[in-house]
């Protein structure tokens, strides 16, 4: 893991829901263009972590977090920091798909707009035809791009979802439980897109599918009541895991 | 360890895990038998071991059959993949040993030196070192020993002496009389055999390491 560059640090990252903490001092540090893998059981705090990355959390009025987030040696867990360029940084793709009620163009062509990406209807061409190539989605819709995007099936929206986020240009894309909601084809095509993607972006991808960690990340963190208890190379953690939980997480003995 | 969530899985792996000692017990009792066998030139016993071999082949297959089913229904990780796949690769090494022990008693009638001249004693000595060798093997897979294998896979070139001596003392024999060529011919055979047996039971127990451990014994084995 020596001599990667380092995309994202978090130090000290404490977080809590009301009286409630939710992460104690976790510290990772994720490395850029690699699929960094979260895995643990419900509660654990994965997804809250992975929403501390793009201050997602902001929205929750109970929910405060401490300690320091970097993303290219640069703070972002401070007041003065523009959530909006944030995220235009790090983007993110959830659970369950959800474009927005308009056309699959305007799904895609919505944020390169209001964040000012394209001069022309040209370019807005452009970005929507390059973004939904690199989701692997373009030649299934490519004819049908002023339908609803809520028509397409599960795994097609979760790619349009995916080339909406590519669409802005971001730098790291959080993807919180993908494929979840999808039949095994879907999801073998958004891993075949994951591993595509992380040639130019950074990756890290909450799952509950062990199989899926090991297939799609280089390294796997895995949490357990709120704290990081192992973080290692992917192939370390399936192979032979340093923690016990950890072996009994990922073997099926927790309980 | 804590017992797997899902008891039919954890119910697989013990079978997995009896079904190859119960191979290992079988392979032991055949290697013994043959020394047995080789001895008292028993040809009723000698008959008993070539037949039970099949058995030892069954259960390789069964071995086989139930790694592959755990692989695709499972997808064991971590220590239940090294259980797993070690099952096979020690079936593999099983099925070698009962295969050389049938070879042993094969070349039986072939024999006809007596075996109480001390010329030929090292062949006793070297096939109970062996035999305890394969025992205790057996037991470091049984309990989860990795002392235990890590022991056994030191002290097998005890056995590589042994054998150089009596490969001496054979060929002396040989030269005192030629008569005795075509016996010694296969006793040395037999010899080679047992020897073998002992470098199967050290790569089980190189696989019993990695079960436990998940690592590879460091170094090189020391060979006599």
């Amino acid at each position: 893991m020596k001599n990667q560059k380092i995309k994202i640090s978090t130090k000290n990252l404490n977080v809590f829901y009301g009286a409630k903490q939710a992460l104690f001092d976790v510290n990772l540090e994720l490395e850029e263009k690699k699929v960094t893998a979260l895995i643990g059981p419900s509660g654990c705090g994965k997804s809250t972590y992975i929403r501390c990355l793009n201050r997602m959390n902001d929205v929750i009025d109970i929910c405060k977090v401490e300690g320091s987030i970097k993303i290219d040696g640069q703070e972002i867990n401070k007041k003065d920091v523009d959530v909006n360029l944030l995220r235009e940084k790090v983007g993110m793709v959830f659970q369950k798909p959800n474009p927005f009620p308009k056309s699959i163009y305007d799904n895609i062509a919505y944020g390169p707009r209001i964040h000012g990406l394209a001069d022309n209807k040209n370019d807005l061409d452009q970005i929507v035809e390059s973004s939904l190539k690199k989701a692997a989605l373009w030649d299934e819709v490519k004819d049908r791009l002023n339908q609803p995007g809520t028509g397409l099936s599960g795994g097609q929206q979760q790619r349009l979802c995916i080339a909406r986020t590519i669409s802005i240009n971001p730098e790291v894309i959080l993807m919180d439980e993908p494929c979840s909601a999808l039949d095994p084809i879907a999801t073998a095509k958004i891993e075949e897109l994951i591993d595509d993607l992380k040639k130019t972006y950074t990756i890290v991808i909450v799952t509950h599918s062990m199989s899926q960690a090991a297939r799609v990340s280089q390294n796997t963190g895995f949490f357990h009541l709120g704290k990081i208890l192992e973080f290692n190379l992917t192939e370390k953690i399936f192979k032979n895991p340093d923690n016990k939980l950890t072996q009994d997480y990922i073997t099926g003995r927790f309980g | 360890m804590s017992e797997h969530i899902v008891s039919s899985y954890e119910g697989q792996l013990k079978t997995l895990h009896s079904t190859v000692l119960k191979m290992g017990a079988l392979c032991e009792s055949q290697f013994s038998n043959s020394i047995i066998a080789l001895l008292k030139k028993d040809e009723e016993l000698i008959d008993k071991i070539i037949g039970k071999d099949e058995r030892i082949d069954e259960l390789e297959k069964k071995i086989d059959d139930q790694v592959v089913n755990l692989i695709t229904l499972r997808q064991p990780m971590a220590i239940d993949l090294r259980e797993t796949v070690s099952a096979m690769r020690i079936a593999a090494e099983l099925e070698r040993i009962g295969d050389l022990a049938k070879n042993i008693v094969k070349r039986v009638k072939y024999i006809k030196v007596d075996l109480n001249n001390p010329d030929f004693s090292l062949i006793k000595t070297a096939s109970e070192l062996v035999q305890n060798n394969l025992k205790k093997t057996l037991d470091s897979y049984s309990k989860k020993d990795e002392q235990l294998a890590l022991s056994v896979w030191n002290s097998d070139k005890e056995i590589d002496v042994i054998i150089n001596k009596l490969l001496e003392d054979f060929l002396n024999n040989m030269k005192k009389e030629k008569k005795n060529i075509e016996s010694l011919t296969h006793l040395l055979f037999v010899a080679k055999n047992i020897e073998r047996i002992g470098d199967h039971s050290t790569n089980i127990c190189e696989y019993v390491y990695f079960l436990i451990k998940g690592e590879e014994i460091k170094g090189n084995r020391p060979k006599g």
